[in-house]
Formats: C-alpha cells, sequence, structure tokens
C-alpha cells in the first residue's frame, strides 16, 4: 500500500483558477504556517475564518507574548493520590525547545505562538512502561493574572497508558500541550476543565499519534468565562487510530469552544470524533468545528466526526462547523453528523407527570446525554471519575436553582 | 379512601386560529376502588380532560377545581399532582434517550414516595412485576419507551401503574394499538394495581373492547367537553349498538383535529 501511494503524481495546482484540477485544490494543510514567531501570525479578527464563532475581544490578553505569574499549582501523581513510580513515568521541566517541547509540533496559531513564547519551560510526563492506574496531573489555579503553561506528554512504543489533566480553580491561562504516543502503544489521555466563574483558558493542543498505535483523546470543559480549546493531530504511520470524545456544558454568558483538526497523512488509519454539549440560560455559547483532512497520502482512511448539542434553556447559541477536505478517493468512510436540539417540553412533562421534579428531570436527561459518551470510554476508573465530575456539575446546577427559588420567595 | 372530585372544570387550548375551549363545565367524582369508563367521540376533549389533570403545559384551565382529597391538584405543577396520587397512562408515551428504565424508575419511586426504595425488595418487585406484565428483563436496560413497539410502550405504562402505587389512574385510550394478548395481559396488569391498592380508574376510551376485561362500575358519555350521560356497564353495550350520534350537537362531525 505505501509504495502504491508513492507512484501517485499530484498535479499542480493553479492559484488563480483551484477548481480546475480539484484534488489539488489548496488543502488547509498548506494554508496553516507553522511556526514559533509571533509575528508570523496576525491578531485574531472575526475576519480571520479560524476566528469568527470566537469573541475575540474577551481573550486579547491572550495575542501579545506577556510575563507569565507563575502561579498555578501543577502537581503530578496516580488517580488514587499516590506518588508515581519513576520506573513507569518520568515527570521533569525541561528548558523551552529541548526536545521533546517543541519537536512534536509548532505553534500553528497567534495565541500558540503567544504561548510558547511565554512560558518559561516545559512538564514533560512520559510514559515508559505499562501502567496500573492512570496518571493524573492536576492544575489548580487562584488568580486570574496570565499565566503560561507549557506541557508535552510522550509515551514509549506497544505500551499501555492513562493519563489524566485536571484543571481547577481560577486562572487566566494559556496553554500549550504536545502528545506524542509511540509505536503500537494504547494511550488515553483525558483533559478536564472544572474553571470557577472568571477563568479563560486558551489553550493549544498538538498530536501525533504513533504507527499502529491507538490513542483516546477526551476533553471535558464544564466552566469558565472564555475557553478556547484547538486541538490539531496527525498519524505517524499507517494503521493509526484516533478516538476523540468531548463533553461541554455551557452555562449563561460563557463561550466554550473546542476545535478538532484531524489529519490523515497516512494509508489505513482510523479516526473518530465525538463531542456533545449542553448549554443552559442565555448567551450561553458554544462552539465545535471539526476538521477532518484526509491527505493523497492516506488511502484506506477511515474517518467519522460527530456534534449533538442540547440547548437546556432559551437564548443559548451553538455553533456547529463540521469541515471535510477529502484529498483522496480510495477511503473506505468520511462521515459527519451536527445538530442543535432542544430539551423537549414533553420529554420533560412526561418525567414530571411521574413525580420526577422539573429540575431532577433535566438533570436526569443530561446525565443520560453525556453517560451513553462516557460509557464509551471503556476504562472504568476514568468513565467513573468523568461521571462524578459530571455530576458535581450538575449538582452545582441544583443548588443553584434552588438557590433562585429561595430568592424569588 | 380517597376522592378525585372534578367541579365545573373550563379549559383551553391555544390553536393557530387562536384560542379554543374544548372543556366546557365537566363535572365527576371518582372514590377508590371505582372504575369509570369515560366513552365519546373523537374530538369531544376526552384526552384533554386527562391531560387537564395531569398539568400538561398545552392546556389552560380557565375555571373549576380539581379536588384530590380536598385539595386542588390544578394549582400544582405535574410532579406535585403525581406526588398527590394522580397517574397519567398515556396513549402515546414519550421517548426518553439516554435514560434507562430502571434509573428513570428508581427515581420517579423515590419521588413519588420522598424516599429512595430499600434496594433488594425494590428489584425484586421490579422483576415481579416485570414477568407479570410478560416483559422481557433486557427492557430495564434500555432508555425509557426508545424503540418500544406501541404494545410495549402500552405495558410500559401499566408497569409504572403497578410500581408508583397511585390512588387514581387515568387510563387515556391505554387499548389503543394492542392486540387481542396485549389488551388482556396490560388489563390484568390495571385490575392487579386496583386489587392491590384500592385504586380509582378514569379509562378514555373509544371502544368497549377494553371493557371486557376491565369491569366499569359506572360508563360516562363525554360530548362536546362535558359529561352528557352517566349509567352503568350498560351503557357501553348501547352504545356500541347506536354509536354516538345522538349525543353530537345537529350537523357537527365526529372527527376533529382535536382528537
Amino acid at each position: 500500500m505505501a509504495s502504491q501511494c508513492k507512484e501517485i503524481s499530484i498535479p499542480t495546482a493553479d492559484p488563480n483558477d483551484p477548481y480546475a484540477i480539484p484534488a489539488a485544490m489548496p488543502s488547509s494543510a498548506d494554508r496553516a504556517p507553522r511556526s514559533f514567531d509571533v509575528a508570523d501570525f496576525a491578531i485574531p479578527t472575526r475576519k480571520q475564518d479560524d476566528w469568527r464563532f470566537t469573541p475575540v475581544e474577551r481573550m486579547e490578553e491572550f495575542f501579545e507574548v506577556f510575563q507569565p505569574a507563575g502561579k498555578l499549582a501543577v502537581e503530578v501523581s496516580n488517580i488514587d493520590g499516590s506518588s508515581i513510580d519513576s520506573d513507569d513515568v518520568s515527570v521533569e521541566t525541561v528548558a523551552m525547545g529541548q526536545a521533546p517541547s517543541g519537536t512534536i509540533a509548532k505553534p500553528n496559531d497567534r495565541v500558540s505562538a503567544v504561548e510558547w513564547n511565554s512560558a518559561s519551560s516545559t512538564l514533560v510526563v512520559h510514559v515508559l512502561r505499562d501502567l496500573h492506574q492512570p496518571v493524573l496531573i492536576r492544575i489548580v489555579g487562584e488568580s486570574t493574572e496570565l499565566d503560561a503553561l507549557h506541557m508535552a506528554i510522550v509515551t514509549e512504543d506497544r505500551v499501555h497508558g492513562d493519563v489524566v489533566v485536571e484543571h481547577a480553580g481560577k486562572a487566566r491561562l494559556a496553554e500549550g500541550v504536545e502528545i506524542s504516543t509511540g509505536k503500537d502503544s494504547h494511550v488515553s489521555v483525558t483533559f478536564i476543565q472544572e474553571w470557577e466563574k472568571g477563568s479563560k483558558h486558551i489553550g493549544n493542543q498538538r498530536i501525533h499519534v504513533g504507527e499502529g498505535a491507538s490513542l483516546r483523546h477526551s476533553v471535558v470543559t464544564l466552566g469558565g468565562d472564555v475557553v478556547r480549546i484547538r486541538m490539531d493531530q496527525d498519524f505517524g504511520g499507517e494503521q493509526g487510530d484516533l478516538n476523540m470524545l468531548g463533553i461541554y456544558f455551557v452555562d449563561p454568558g460563557e463561550h466554550i469552544e473546542h476545535r478538532t483538526m484531524v489529519v490523515h497523512n497516512h494509508p489505513e488509519c482510523k479516526s473518530r470524533v465525538v463531542y456533545k454539549g449542553a448549554l443552559d440560560g442565555k448567551d450561553a455559547h458554544s462552539t465545535w468545528v471539526g476538521n477532518a483532512l484526509i491527505e493523497p497520502t492516506a488511502p484506506g482512511t477511515d474517518s467519522y466526526e460527530l456534534n449533538r448539542n442540547l440547548v437546556l434553556t432559551p437564548g443559548a447559541i451553538a455553533d456547529s462547523e463540521p469541515n471535510l477536505e477529502i484529498e483522496n478517493g480510495n477511503i473506505v468512510g468520511a462521515g459527519h453528523a451536527s445538530s442543535v436540539g432542544r430539551f423537549d417540553d414533553e420529554e420533560l412533562f412526561y418525567l414530571q407527570s411521574r413525580g420526577i421534579s422539573e429540575v431532577e428531570a433535566r438533570k436526569l436527561v443530561v446525565r443520560g446525554f453525556f453517560g451513553e459518551l462516557v460509557e464509551e470510554i471503556g476504562i472504568e476508573s476514568i468513565a467513573q471519575h468523568l461521571m462524578n465530575v459530571i455530576d458535581r456539575r450538575l449538582a452545582k446546577g441544583e443548588d443553584k436553582a434552588a438557590q433562585v427559588v429561595v430568592e424569588e420567595n | 379512601m380517597a376522592t378525585l372530585e372534578i367541579k365545573d372544570l373550563y379549559a383551553s387550548v391555544e390553536t393557530k386560529e387562536g384560542r379554543k375551549q374544548i372543556l366546557k363545565g365537566v363535572n365527576l367524582t371518582v372514590n377508590s376502588g371505582e372504575t369509570h369508563a369515560v366513552m365519546g367521540p373523537n374530538g369531544s376533549g376526552k384526552s384533554t380532560l386527562a391531560y387537564t389533570l395531569a398539568g400538561h403545559p398545552k392546556y389552560e384551565v380557565d375555571s373549576g377545581q380539581a379536588l384530590l382529597d380536598g385539595q386542588d391538584i390544578l394549582t400544582m405543577t405535574p410532579d406535585e399532582r403525581a406526588k398527590a396520587g394522580l397517574f397519567l397512562a398515556m396513549q402515546y408515551p414519550v421517548e426518553v434517550p439516554g435514560v434507562s428504565m430502571t434509573n428513570f424508575l428508581r427515581t420517579a419511586k423515590t419521588a413519588v414516595d420522598g424516599k429512595a426504595p430499600a434496594i433488594r425488595t425494590w428489584a425484586k418487585e421490579l422483576n415481579e412485576s416485570m414477568h407479570k406484565l410478560r416483559m422481557d428483563p433486557k427492557f430495564a436496560t434500555r432508555s425509557v419507551n426508545e424503540g418500544f413497539s406501541g404494545g410495549e410502550k402500552k405495558r410500559a405504562e401499566v408497569l409504572q401503574l403497578e410500581l408508583l402505587k397511585p390512588k387514581f389512574a387515568i387510563l387515556d385510550e391505554t387499548d389503543s394499538g394492542l392486540d387481542v394478548d396485549a389488551l388482556r395481559i396490560v388489563s390484568e396488569g390495571v385490575n392487579r394495581a386496583k386489587e392491590n391498592t384500592g385504586l380509582g380508574i378514569m379509562m378514555v376510551t373509544h371502544y368497549t373492547r377494553i371493557l371486557k376485561y376491565i369491569k366499569p362500575d359506572i360508563v360516562h358519555v363525554f360530548a362536546d367537553g362535558h359529561f352528557v350521560k352517566t349509567g352503568g356497564p350498560e351503557l357501553a353495550d348501547e352504545l356500541e349498538e347506536n354509536g354516538y350520534d345522538e349525543y353530537l350537537p345537529e350537523g357537527a362531525d365526529s372527527e376533529s383535529a382535536l382528537a
């Protein structure tokens, strides 16, 4: 298969008439610059395609290099709180640009270049051998001073391991994460955002899935005034398997944005992207943009992406945009689905008519909506952890609703 | 001994053509242990009566009361009505994706009783009730009503009736869409609930078929938004024979979009 694709000759497109040879139309890979230099990227405006859903005026502080406050507490442990065996996982801090830092992929937009140039060092978490329990990287903020954090999560070939990254507290964070998984490894990486009110989080992840490796990448964003996480991925060889799951819950006035970019650059790789969100209240705003690029070098690609949004109360806005660029006709599949639905009045009445209160009914439906996705994770400790996080979030909503009732009386 | 007393109830619904009065002075008293059959032509407002009592937001009460042991349920939210002891078995039960039957039933039972059921007895009771209704145990793990056939949905409604143990049940065309066997199984479930708890039943139906299995004490004819005639079980046979024509206003169409 590999030798076969080397024989493909790609015609050069005429930039004045790109549609003359569709297969040679400029792809997003060609359009997107990669650079460590902030000056190579224009300051984001809503006129730029990548920023048209983003309230750029609410995150201007992330557009110029800054001095990080260094007030984040970062702890690495096993998920049960015990300390890590350094034979399993090595944890170290290296200078920016010292391998693996900066080697997995260069920054790809203004905010990621700013993060790169603002962060003082890179936290490297290197999984060396099979893990018996997930590694937990816990990041807790306590102020809204600007901070920058750069991480590299790397695994050896053929290892099985799970890494969970938790964000909590209050922060204004520019975060860069480079992830590279070894050949034939089976790895899961889960990012949880449980930010307090007033927090902002601009994340950029650059993900490289090893040849023959499977990566389950999960993102759970349950709070933050402005959260924008862009995740760009590619494969390191044939038979890679990428599974990206996302869950988000958006409160009034919050902007929660996830952008996935899956690049099929090698033959016979598989990708699945499933993001689900619930929006509650006025001016709750979610954005999901799912890009998938299937390059001419990737015959046998099997890709699918899906986004579902559940609008619980009126006044929320969900943007959902799948983009497929298919530059190879010899593929298994490239599908997408996207929907925005309202919490159904008939469902609510049915549950209420059985004695279940409105608050409890919403909770039940949202829990079910996310539960289907969490079940798919298949790792008991992580699925349980996520359901706990979601229950905590739903319980918070309940307190708030109860509070409203108290205030109204 | 409980009483459900509907007093001079008027209710309307918002339609494209404006507000339309559907219930026009409904009066009815149902006591524990009594089974009332409410029969009438399409569009007479039988289902509206059922949903208005249960508190569906589409229907607006203009005046009147529905007293459950002296408490007006019409001022309550639908969940409060359920907690007060009212149950509506719906003609078209709603699908709730992602919520398993077990989770739903336990949540409902906890809400209605005000405390969580004891795990062991609850599981036993659930299994027994499902078994008696000839329901596959797999139903418990499926999402509420999702992908259920018409007959399965009706069995699930009666399952809830048996488990939640209300004081009064409104059965809205529970017989529609059932084959003979399913009709018998569902009817047996309703009869069991009545025997076990002294349930009072208001059974809305077009046909006398279900009355062979669930014997009514009192039969009412409902037409043009209120009760027009009340009698014993023999009234049902008379209706089966002669239809509803004599109860319809001159020139009225028995088919209506508001059925």
